[in-house]
């Protein structure tokens, strides 16, 4: 008969134990699968009163993760330290009598008479303190027999690595919040930057204030609506900032000049995209074709632009979106040879110079994009904003579908 | 999720709960929480009728022990019917038995109950 319940017992421990396998390397949260396992373990030894408790080491204390059968222990700490680690036996169930003259049990006395504690299990994972279990009294009231110790360390042992586990995930986790987060920085902190030269760029010339930041903006529309990816977009954006760059070394003279140019001071002055390019390709920015775009953004299709003279089939899209928004801004601003246009000529101007000047297709983007924002169709407008208001929207809607309908035509 | 529902039957004084499908989870929480909303109305007589149980495990087997703990707790009954020999053979081998009373048919348990007053 003893036999028979030895095998039976053996059987229903068995299963158990692969129980607490499953829920260990289940993809439960930590809460549930702990509170599961907890149960997995007062199941087979027949304990009414549980708790798992989790070893904090900024606080040094064991706090409780999940509980049965006590009420209110939310909040309750064990306080430990590292000398009393020390003494512990690895997994080992130890009687809450082996520890009562240890000054471990008296400087938490209350807490083990809540937990109501009566085998306190020490949980390390290899030599890392994890937590802890305790065990109230069985139904029986019977002490553990040997081969149930054996079963308890095993138990033991899972439910250690599943809370290391969870520790090494909460870390890694916290680790990459805070590399996302010093990331953010990082990565304001150089867009920052780079409005701060882009304002230093257009202080130089009292004409074009923001030319920069307006030739960002246009881009990036042009850009979104050509269905550009956002890390792409913001590649062109900073391009447009950071085009003019090479104007730091010009004479400001030169630049701010209210009358027409020497054939020297137009040379000069070409000089400026490739001043810039030699100016950004020290740096090693995380969005590619940054300096092509610069270097280029006085290219034309027909081959008659500089520094390079590149024909159409060489130039990017990046280039001819640079190429049409710093062109365009440069016709509805004030220069200090001329007064800027109104939208209605820049527009019949971009037209003009479809297939010299400017890409047909680049340029069919932009006529649509801008459409949809005089007609409220995008979700925030890059180019309207930064233009006098003195249009009338009907008017510019009829040329751009008329335009658009040639175009396709 | 989990294959696991409980039905009540209450009269007068004494209340059979009857738990259905698997005691293999969590869900079987549910069971324990029944008898304790019963324990805390001032009710003190529980039948569980175990003959629609499928399958019970540790966590189940942990709940009941709750269940006992909390019986004793409140002065209560606990009493136990219609079980399969394989669940019989498990209660008895956690030691959860000796502190029920087991009955073959529930109406057995409900006459005993009616006796105690």
């Amino acid at each position: 008969m003893k036999g028979r319940w030895d095998l039976k017992r053996l059987v229903f421990n068995l299963s158990s134990l692969v129980e607490l396998g499953q829920e260990v390397t289940s993809s439960k949260g930590i809460n549930e699968k702990m509170k599961t396992t907890l149960h997995v373990v007062t199941g087979m030894f027949s304990v009414p009163r549980a708790a798992l408790l989790v070893y904090n080491s900024t606080r040094s204390s064991l706090e409780v993760l999940t509980y049965k059968g006590i009420r209110g222990m939310d909040g309750t700490r064990v306080y430990i330290k590292a000398k009393h680690i020390k003494t512990f036996k690895k997994n080992e169930p130890c009687s809450i009598n082996e520890i009562k003259n240890n000054s471990f049990y008296e400087d938490n006395h209350d807490a083990f008479k809540r937990l109501q504690t009566k085998t306190f299990i020490p949980l390390f994972a290899k030599d890392e303190f994890v937590g802890a279990i305790s065990l109230g009294n069985r139904l029986s009231r019977k002490s553990y027999l040997q081969s149930e110790r054996d079963a308890l360390k095993v138990i033991a042992n899972q439910m250690s690595i599943a809370l290391h586990n969870s520790n090494l995930f909460k870390k890694l986790t916290n680790k990459v919040t805070e590399n996302k987060r010093l990331y953010e920085n990082m990565r304001r902190i150089y867009h920052d930057t780079i409005q701060a030269f882009a304002a230093a760029i257009d202080a130089k010339d009292v004409y074009t204030k923001n030319h920069s930041y307006r030739v960002a903006r246009y881009a990036v529309a042009i850009a979104r609506e050509l269905g550009w990816g956002e890390k792409d977009v913001e590649g062109i954006y900073v391009a447009g900032l950071l085009h003019d760059i090479g104007k730091i070394i010009l004479d400001r003279g030169v630049i701010n000049k209210g009358e027409e140019l020497t054939i020297m001071e137009i040379t000069e002055i070409r000089k400026h995209p490739q001043i810039s390019y030699d100016i950004l390709s020290k740096i090693k920015f995380p969005w590619k074709d940054v300096v092509d775009f610069v270097r280029h953004h006085h290219e034309r299709v027909d081959g008659k632009g500089y520094p390079d003279s590149l024909m159409e089939a060489d130039l990017s899209d990046g280039v001819k979106i640079l190429a049409l928004a710093d062109a365009f801004d440069a016709m509805t601003t004030d220069r200090p040879y001329r007064r800027k246009l109104h939208l209605l000529e820049a527009l019949r101007e971009v037209r003009k110079c479809l297939g010299t000047q400017f890409d047909g297709r680049i340029s069919r983007v932009f006529f649509r994009v801008l459409q949809k924002e005089i007609k409220g169709e995008v979700r925030e407008a890059q180019i309207i904003p930064h233009l006098d208001k003195d249009f009338d929207p009907t008017i510019i809607t009829t040329l751009l579908e008329g335009i658009t309908a040639e175009l396709s035509a | 999720m989990n294959n696991f529902s409980i039905s009540l039957k209450a009269a007068k004084d004494v209340v059979v709960i009857m738990p259905r499908g698997y005691v293999n989870d969590l869900g079987a929480e549910r069971l324990e929480h029944t008898c304790e909303q019963y324990f805390d109305k001032g009710l003190k007589k529980i039948v569980i009728n175990f003959s629609d149980m499928q399958h019970i495990n540790s966590i189940g087997a942990s709940v009941l022990t709750d269940i006992v703990q909390k019986t004793a707790e409140h002065r209560g009954y606990l009493c136990f019917t219609n079980m399969k020999k394989v669940h019989l053979d498990v209660f008895e081998m956690l030691g959860i038995t000796k502190h029920v009373r087991v009955f073959k048919e529930e109406k057995d348990a409900l006459s005993f109950l009616k006796d105690i007053g």
